[in-house]
């Protein structure tokens, strides 16, 4: 007897409890199957259960089965099974964690994550401009177009009443040392009597030197200077006619010569 | 340190001061980064040029530009 109930113990811990009643037949079916014995001499004919759990491959993975009748005399019998009770006293045993937890207070862990979004999103906005100017940087012009892109000329070396041509970024530049009576003839013109009307102060910054582009407005050949029937310049492609402040005043050029950018040094003059 | 004590600490009462004058307000946090950003930014350039010229010591055009140019 004390093996059998060895036995129903064992079966209790297995997490399947048979509240079977006690007769002597199922207590012998009971030692039977859970001993995966069976003794030939006392098969009782009776119905059967049998559970099989089987795993989506259609194997068997857990196998219950049991035997013996569903009643005793009259009375049905009660066969269940339900998980092993659990010991209440036992259950809301926490396990100690402060092994694992911070040593930090709250705030400080609360700073702590703050302080990290904060640097990654310093990193992120450095990293951002730091993309946005390299790429702008890269779009400008380098040093060495930039040294090209300015011309010097000494102006002490040109005598009143002269002109000299330099090259600035592969256009002829016309530099002329204007008389007085020059000046005081390119001011005399009537803008209502131009094409393109500019006062002479709107073009030569100081009067006595006109800086143009030696470029016609019409079709870009070079003009000739001193020449043309208003004692400025003439092209000589199509025959139009600059004043000696650079506009035109006959031909079929429709714009006065182009002025440049430029700035006084002393005696030099910077171009660009 | 025991846990329940950290709460008291200098530093978590720096922490503290530290969330409400910084952390708190979305605007200032974000005030903040972007002034950290450009701080950083400033620091981080002059000490990775310092670096680059002190490895390249004598190599760059103006460490030898007294060489060739006058002026």
């Amino acid at each position: 007897m004390s093996s059998i109930t060895t036995k129903l113990a064992t079966a209790a811990v297995n997490r399947t409890l048979f509240n079977a009643p006690y007769s002597s037949v199922a207590i012998r079916k009971l030692f039977e199957v859970s001993n995966g014995y069976r003794s030939e001499a006392n098969v009782i004919p009776s119905a059967s259960w049998a559970a099989a759990q089987r795993g989506p491959d259609g194997l068997v993975t857990a196998k219950t089965f049991m035997n013996a009748g569903p009643t005793i005399g009259n009375l049905p019998k009660r066969l269940y099974s339900s998980a092993a009770a659990v010991n209440s006293s036992k259950s809301v045993i926490i396990p100690d964690t402060s092994k694992y937890r911070k040593d930090s207070g709250t705030y400080t862990s609360r700073s702590f994550a703050y302080l990290m979004v904060g640097a990654t999103g310093v990193m992120t906005a450095s990293a951002a401009k730091v993309s946005v100017t390299d790429f702008l940087t890269n779009l400008s012009a380098s040093a060495d177009v930039l040294a090209m892109a300015k011309a010097e000329v000494d102006l002490s070396k040109v005598p009143e009443g002269k002109n000299i041509t330099i090259k600035w970024r592969g256009k002829p530049i016309f530099i002329r040392h204007r008389t007085a009576g020059e000046i005081a003839e390119a001011n005399s013109v009537k803008l209502s009597d131009l094409k393109d009307p500019q006062s002479d102060a709107e073009r030569a910054r100081k009067p006595e030197w006109l800086i143009m582009i030696g470029v016609c407005t019409h079709l870009g050949c070079v003009p000739i200077g001193e020449a043309g029937d208003f004692g400025g310049w003439y092209c000589p492609c199509h025959g139009s006619h600059y004043d000696i402040s650079g506009r035109i005043r006959k031909g079929p050029a429709p714009l006065n010569l182009e002025v440049p950018q430029y700035e006084f040094e002393g005696d030099t003059l910077i171009v660009g | 340190m025991p846990s329940h004590l950290a709460n008291y600490s200098s530093l978590n009462g720096f922490s503290r001061t530290l969330y409400q004058t910084l952390f708190k307000r979305n605007t200032v946090f974000l005030v903040g980064i972007f002034s950290t950003a450009f701080v950083f930014e400033l620091g981080f350039d002059t000490a990775s040029d310092r670096i680059w010229d002190h490895l390249n010591k004598g190599k760059q055009w103006k460490d030898i530009k007294d060489k060739y140019a006058s002026n």
